[in-house]
Formats: C-alpha cells, structure tokens, sequence
C-alpha cells in the first residue's frame, strides 16, 4: 500500500480547468435548437382546491406555445426521491405532477411554455385560477391536535408515520440510573443553497421518447420517476449526464415539478422545453426537517449510560416525500447506534403540515441528532464532572467491535479514539478554562462534539439502491476513458474515481480521463449521496480497472512472450518481474490491441496474432458487501461578545477516520465546506415563512444570510485518520457527510464553555444568547 | 419596445437589440452567448454573475444592458491571453480552489479587482473583499489561498 503512484497524491481536479475559464458543462448552459422556455404558475394558497381554471387568455398570448394544466397532467401519485425503487412499500405515493388541491404556497398549477422565458412569466398572469381556500396549519403540534386541517384525506391528525424501535427495557434501564438527563432540542428549516439553479431541458421526439438535461444527483433516480408519473416505461426516458452540476448537497435528490412538466410541454409542442427555476423557486422547492428531539438520558455513577430514551418530531411538510425515511436515518445513525446503552427506545412521529417539502441535505438527519446526543452529553459531563472525552470514549463502541447496525459486519477499522485524541492536542483541549470563567465582555471558549458512528453507503438499508457500474476503456496513447453514472456534484469525486483508475492500471497521474454518458450507455450507479462515492462508486471503477488490466496483462504476454501472471504496470510501463530490460509500453500494448489484422511491414502485409485483437477494457456493476463506519470529532474556539451576542469561530480542528485519504486537497475541501455549512446552521440559517400565508420569506440571500468568507474561522485543520478500510478502494472509506454533523454543537458546547450560556435550539442567534445571559 | 444597443465586450464590439429592463447578465448569457457569466440569484445576492465594467467588478444582474454602453466589459471569457490561463485562474486551480465551480467565474473576476486595487492584500482585505461573492462548497478557505497565491506570484 506504500509505493502508490497517484492515490494519496495532491492531484489537479480535471474539471478546474474547465470551470476557470467559463465551466460550460453546467446543465444551466444547455441550449438546444428550436428551443422553448417553460415558466410555472404557483399557488399563492397554503392550502386549496382549484375549482375554475382559464388559460384561454394566456394561450392567445403571441408566443406561448403550449399551457398545461391538471387536466392535462397524467394523475399517477408518486414519491419524488431519487434513490429508492420508486414503488417501494416503505415511500408514501402523495405527490402529483399537478393536482386541483395544493398543499403549500407555492405548489405549481399550470405550466406554460413560450419562444421566451419573459413571455411565459408575462402569460403566467393571464390564468384565471378560483380557488377554494382551504384551512392550513403550519405547526407540527398544532397539526396533529385533534380538529386540525386534514392535509391528506385518510392521515389521521396529520401523522404520516410513528416509527419506532426498542432494546432492553427502558424503564428498568431508569431504575438503574443514578442520574438522569433531559432536554428537547430544535432544529430549523435550512436550504442547502446550492449555487447552480434547478434546471432541466426536456425534448421530447414524436415517438414518445423523451431526453432530459438537469441539475441533478443521481440519473437513473430521475429516469425511473419521470417514467412512472408520466406512465412510460423507462427506456423512453433518457437522461443526459453532465460532466458536473453546479452543487447539490441533497437537494436535487428528487424530481421535481418542472421535470415531468418540461416534457410534457416539449411533447405538446414537439420542441425542446427549459425550466430554470429562480432563486425563490429553488428555495420553496425543499429544505432540511425541522426537527424536535425530547432527550432522556440515564447514567451510572461511572459514567456509563444505562437508558437512552429519544422522542422525535419531524415535520416533513406538504408531502411525506423523505420524511419517512429521513427519520429513521437520523433514529439510527444519529442518535442511537453511536453510543452505547444496554437500554435504548426511540418513538418518531412524522407529520404533514402545509409548510414547503422536506428533502435531503447533506448528513440526511444526522445533523438535528448529534445537535441533541452531543449538547446533552456537554450538559452531563459538566454538572457530574466528567472529562467530555473520557466519557464519550467510554460509551462508544471499539474497534473490533461488531457493528451495531449489523453484528455481522465488524468496526475493524475505526478509529474514534485516535480522532479524539489527535483533535484535543491540536486544539489544546487540556488548557481549556472552566465554562463561563472568563470575566471580559469577550469570551472564549472550545467546545467539541463527536458522532462516533456514520455510514459509507447504504449498504444494509432497506429499499435504498447502492451498486455501482463503470466502464474503463484503453487509448492508442496510453491514456484511459473512465465512464460512470455518479455525479460528481462538486466534491471532485471524478478526479478521485480518476486516481483510483490510475493507480489500479498502473497509468500515471492525469492518463485516466471522465468521459460523461447518459443511462442508455451507462451502467447503473445510486446517486451521489450518504457519503458513498469514493467508497462504493470508487469499488465499482476499482474492479473495473482490473479487469481492463487483467486484459491489457494478457494481451502484453502474447506480444512479450511472457506470462501473464509474470508482467506488471507502472507509471505506463509493463515489465517483466525482474527483468526490467523486458518492458514495453501501454500504449505500445494498446496500438497492436487496436492495430488492423494484416499490418503493412518492410515485408509486406503480414497477419499480426489474432489473440491480441480487440479494445482492450473492463466493465463491472456490483454493490460493496458491508458498510464501514467513519468516526469522527470536531474540536473549535469560539469568541462571543456578551455585549452584542455576536459569536465568531475564531479556529476549528476537525479529525475523520476515513481509511485512506485518495486526495488531500479533495479531501480538506470536503472538510473546509462542511464546516461553513455547519457554522451556517449552527449561528445564522433559518428560512422564515408568514404565519398567516405560509408564502417564505427568505427567498434570496439578501434574507437568507450564510456564511460568507468572512465569517469563517481563519483557521481550519483537518486530520485524517488513515486506518486502511479493506473492504474500500486503497483503503478509502467515507467523508462527505460528517464534517457537517458535528460543528453546531461543538459551537453550541463552546457559547456554553465561554459564557455558560446552554442554548437548545438552533440557529444560535445574538438575540437567544443574550437572553440566555439575561441581557434582553 | 427593443433599442439597439451597442456593447463592448472583451473588446469586441456588439450591436444587439434589448428591451430596456434587459439586464447585462441576460445580454451577456442569451444574446452573446457568454455563458461564463453565471446566473444564481438574480437580486445581487450571491456573486456569480460578477464581471467587469472598466475596472470595476459588478453584479452583471444588477445592471441594465443599457446602462453598460460606451464602456469596456470584460467577462472571464476576456481573461488570459494566447490560450494561457490568467495568473487567478491558474491559482485557483493549483489551490484546489474549485469545487462545483459554479461561483467560480464571478469569484476570479471579483478577485482580479481587489488585487487590481491593491496587488498584495492581507488576509483581512481579500476575505472583505470576496465577503460579496457566496460560495457554498469550499468554506473559502482555498479560495483565500488562491487569491494569495495569484497575489504573491
């Protein structure tokens, strides 16, 4: 694992290049001939019924093309996210492509399309639409009393869901305890604020086929649901991989409206059709769950749990779309796999309310979990006197543990302790002062958080797709053509696939290239998501460079003479074991491999060996057999202004067991931007909505206020554990996710440790802390 | 009702027709096909869109096509020279500057003017300076280097 030529380097992201000058990929910049512009009409109504529409005015308009309304929308209820099979028996099917009932303000009525996109905006006025205004709650409590609005006929109190699970007997678990813990804990609505649009072109051809561009993470998600709500079969949907997106972070985890109506505007008008939304429509289009976690927690006098209760309120909004399943990640691996308690109980309650749709966002539940698991374990170590470190160390699992997601797979390489330790030295944890002992008005404090357990897939979750396929492809010039379904949303995934290719083949750094396709081509891959892939994508390009070397090694013999088991590649090279006077190079190899069957020599035409023939590649699909967990701790110095309540992160210091580090720059800037995402949900981000209308009030980023560069910390350490996953490409398991689990309650524990201000609720704005210090 | 107008832009001259509300970013991005000027929020919130009028950076969204007239605009397509990328552009590609990229454009061009005003800033001034530009991939910590590097080299 030492002598590796291209894993572990600093290697340039190849699409840099590109995105310098311009970045023309992006899916915002397709233009196809003949095109048309699709603009939606909204429903100013939290919750109505359409009882009279007129689009006669709109479609008189000089220039539009076509206006759809539900009428002409096919009525097939389905469930809008990406990475489950779309009929799966655990996805609640309540969605329309349009329906005569809208269920938050905002919800598309009527689409149009028009020779331009100011033409559509303008007709947009010119649809009558009577609504039937009907009762509409925005509460989760409220929702679920008894008499309140019904969202959906049938869901009774607005519940779409009350999972549940339980270990042990949790009351006697509390009879054990020598203390005992509680406290509910809050997390808003927050937009991951990807920068690209949501954007789609759709083109449909007259025998039904339809191709679509968009601004998504996952290809086959969107073909699989844009057959089945339009009632086609999959092959007559197409969709087109951009070489890279202009971010994602979870969000373009589901179709969304414009999609299947994009298509049906470009199959009534016969002439491609772009829907880019605008900055307030990618707003209402989804946003992380909020969340209410009740924590009750029971504690030896040593220091180990005995009982874990949680109880969790999530509001999944107009449509249960991810709320179901969302919750149950955040059950498991955020609030109680990763510590352990012989007595564990967790109820959830997912409720529906006429506020805009959940979605993904980066660490998928977690995020509102460890925000709760990790202030109340501040909470305790500070009343009983526990080292924060000491106790979550003896309350985690070991490595070599059995997992406790699944006993049959074992924690061989994980490595919290080491995050731990390596986080508090750099900080200088040992120094920290005792909370709220500092007596300026500006006060510092450190805090950390850790989240012991996180995934690398989904492996081992039921109804989640998680197999990946690539195809590797030999050059004449040496170089390699790597072909993928997974997005890379922005990480520099490609360039990290890229790598593994490489230094699997024996190609130097740079020879191994992405070439994008689209699922008619490609084989299939889950999206990019759950911090998979470099771990699962990256399994799947491994075995598929080596079967394309498997065959560049045998087709070497037949030219060298030699065994094939007696060759092997470097850096371009292949040599024979111990002779390395017997080489020859790759490409070299690949033009005899490509070479036409008699080739004209100083002799004449003569017949080259038949056994060299043919282009010289691998292909694999396969899904990686265990799902090893990352740990990870995140240690920061905050200082707070207990005149203004202002809180600045003056220094982070984050630690990641991720097996194997494929690209440190990659890697760091994982690091560097979930923490700002992090700092943004712990301090600032909160989208607003009117109380009477429900219609959201944080529509851009002049309201909606994320971290900009200045107020991130100066500096930023990251520390890679590296304890070679051998299950992972080189080693490699997870990264993306984590670095934004943990920094709100880091921060959160560090307000607490400078000022001895306990604050439950996010975002941790001035006016909470200078209540909490009694200054307002 | 359309105007004429004349634009000049990485110093070639335009003649285009535009309603008068038409902003430089629409001009740019649907009449000249300069699509390396970004659009991503429409309402001078986010950066993307930023380019250079003379050697001011602005949001190209907050401008009217039409207001832009009888001045040089320069877009990163107008960065660099016989195929070399500019020495901002090649930093933030050796710094790992990059992720989705998306805010790329309009940061690199807001970059080029703060060091244009002031070759070698400290830490301070480049993260005030960039503090109108959002990214929400790399933390800007990458960034901040890159903008370093181009100002050391």
């Amino acid at each position: 694992m030492t002598n590796m030529n291209v894993v572990g380097k600093r290697v340039l992201r190849q699409d840099a290049f590109e995105k310098v000058v311009g970045g023309k990929g992006f899916p915002v910049n397709v233009r196809l001939p003949g095109m048309l512009h699709g603009k939606l009409l909204r429903s100013p109504y939290p919750h109505a019924r359409i009882v009279r529409m007129d689009t006669a005015r709109a479609e008189q308009m000089p220039g539009v093309k076509a206006v759809i309304t539900p009428a002409d929308v096919p009525q097939i209820p389905y469930n809008p996210i990406f990475f489950m099979p779309v009929t799966s028996a655990g996805l609640v099917r309540d969605m329309l492509i349009l329906s005569d009932t809208v269920r938050f303000a905002g919800q598309p009525v009527a689409a149009i399309a028009a020779i331009s996109a100011a033409i559509a905006e303008q007709a947009l006025q010119m649809i009558e639409v009577d609504y039937e205004e009907l009762p509409a709650v925005f509460d989760p409590d409220e929702a679920t009393r008894d008499g309140a609005p019904e969202i959906h006929a049938g869901v009774k109190n607005n519940i779409s869901d009350t999972p549940s699970f339980a270990i042990g007997d949790i009351e006697a678990g509390f009879r054990e305890a020598d203390h005992i813990f509680e406290g509910t804990y809050e997390t808003p609505r927050v937009h991951t604020c990807y920068m690209e649009p949501r954007v789609c072109v759709a083109d449909t051809d007259t025998n039904g086929h339809i191709t679509i561009y968009s601004s998504i993470q996952h290809l086959f998600g969107l073909r699989e649901r844009m057959a089945y709500a339009l009632g086609l079969s999959v092959s007559q949907v197409k969709v087109v991989q951009p070489p890279y997106i202009g971010g994602g972070f979870g969000s373009k985890l589901d179709m969304v409206y414009a999609e299947p109506l994009a298509a049906l505007l470009s199959a009534r008008t016969r002439r491609p059709v772009r829907i880019k939304h605008t900055r307030y429509e990618d707003f209402i289009t989804n946003a992380r769950h909020p969340m209410k976690v009740y924590l009750k927690t029971g504690i030896r006098k040593d220091g180990t749990f005995c009982a874990r209760y949680a109880r969790t309120q999530c509001d999944t909004s107009a449509y249960a779309s991810q709320g179901p399943v969302v919750i149950m990640v955040h059950a498991h691996y955020g609030l109680m796999l990763g510590y352990r308690s012989p007595h564990l109980k967790w109820e959830g309650k997912v409720v529906l309310t006429n506020n805009i749709p959940g979605g993904a966002f980066r660490g998928y539940g977690a995020p509102q979990a460890c925000f709760a698991v990790e202030s109340q374990i501040d909470e305790i170590c500070e009343e009983l006197g526990f080292d924060p470190i000491e106790f979550r160390l003896k309350n985690t699992p070991r490595r070599g543990d059995p997992h406790p997601f699944n006993p049959e797979w074992k924690l061989d390489t994980y490595a919290l302790d080491e995050c731990l330790a390596r986080g508090a030295e750099r900080i200088g944890w040992s120094q920290r002062a005792r909370a709220g002992s500092s007596s300026s008005t500006k006060k510092r404090g450190i805090g950390m958080a850790a989240h012991p357990l996180w995934v690398s897939g989904c492996v081992g979750f039921p109804d989640i797709y998680e197999h990946s396929g690539a195809i590797i492809k030999l050059n004449v010039d040496g170089t390699a053509n790597l072909s993928s379904a997974t997005m890379d949303i922005g990480s520099g995934q490609n360039t990290v696939l890229c790598q593994i290719a490489a230094e699997e083949l024996g190609l130097a750094d740079g020879a191994v290239l992405m070439s994008p396709g689209s699922t008619d081509t490609l084989p299939f891959d889950a999206p990019t998501h759950a911090s998979r892939g470099t771990y699962s994508s990256g399994n799947a390009v491994k075995v598929a460079a080596a079967a394309a070397k498997k065959r560049l090694l045998e087709v070497a013999a037949v030219i060298m003479e030699a065994n094939a088991d007696d060759l092997e590649v470097c850096n371009g090279v292949i040599t024979v074991k111990g002779s390395p006077a017997r080489s020859m190079s790759v490409a070299d190899v690949v033009k005899r491999a490509e070479s036409p069957y008699m080739v004209i020599g100083e002799q004449g035409p003569a017949p080259t060996v038949l056994e060299e023939k043919g282009t010289i590649m691998g292909l694999s699909s396969l899904a990686p057999s265990t799902n090893p967990s990352p740990a990870v701790a995140e240690f920061v110095e905050v200082e707070v202004d207990t005149e203004t309540g202002q809180v600045k992160v003056l220094r982070a210091v984050y630690a990641h067991d991720l097996g194997r580090v494929i690209n440190p720059a990659a890697a760091e800037g994982q690091v560097e931007g979930g923490l700002q995402q992090g700092i943004g949900f712990a301090l600032m981000e909160n989208m607003l909505f009117d109380p009477e209308s429900g219609a959201c009030l944080t529509s851009d980023f002049l309201d909606y206020k994320m971290p900009t560069a200045v107020e991130m910390p100066r500096h930023i350490e990251s520390i890679f554990i590296e304890s070679n996953e051998p299950s992972g490409p080189f080693g490699a398991k997870s990264l993306a996710e984590a670095c934004l689990i943990v920094p709100a309650p880091a921060i959160a524990n560090a307000i607490y440790n400078a000022t001895g201000a306990r604050i439950r609720s996010l975002p941790i704005t001035p006016e909470k802390i200078l209540k909490a210090l009694g200054k307002l | 009702m359309k105007q004429l107008i004349s634009l000049e832009v990485n110093g070639d001259r335009h003649e285009i027709a535009v309603e008068p509300d038409a902003t430089l970013l629409e001009v740019l991005r649907d009449h000249l096909g300069l699509l390396g000027t970004k659009q991503g929020c429409d309402s001078g919130g986010c950066g993307c869109c930023t380019v250079h009028i003379g050697d001011r950076a602005v949001y190209s969204c907050m401008k009217y096509a039409l207001s832009a007239q009888h001045q040089k605009i320069t877009t990163i397509e107008g960065l660099g020279a016989d195929g070399k990328l500019d020495a901002v552009q090649d930093a933030f590609v050796r710094e790992g500057a990059v992720q989705c990229g998306y805010c790329t454009c309009g940061m690199i061009m807001t970059a080029k003017q703060l060091l244009h005003d002031d070759p070698h800033p400290d830490e301070d001034a480049i993260r005030h300076g960039i503090a109108g530009n959002l990214c929400r991939c790399t933390g800007y910590h990458k960034i901040v280097e890159a903008i370093r590097t181009a100002a050391r080299d």
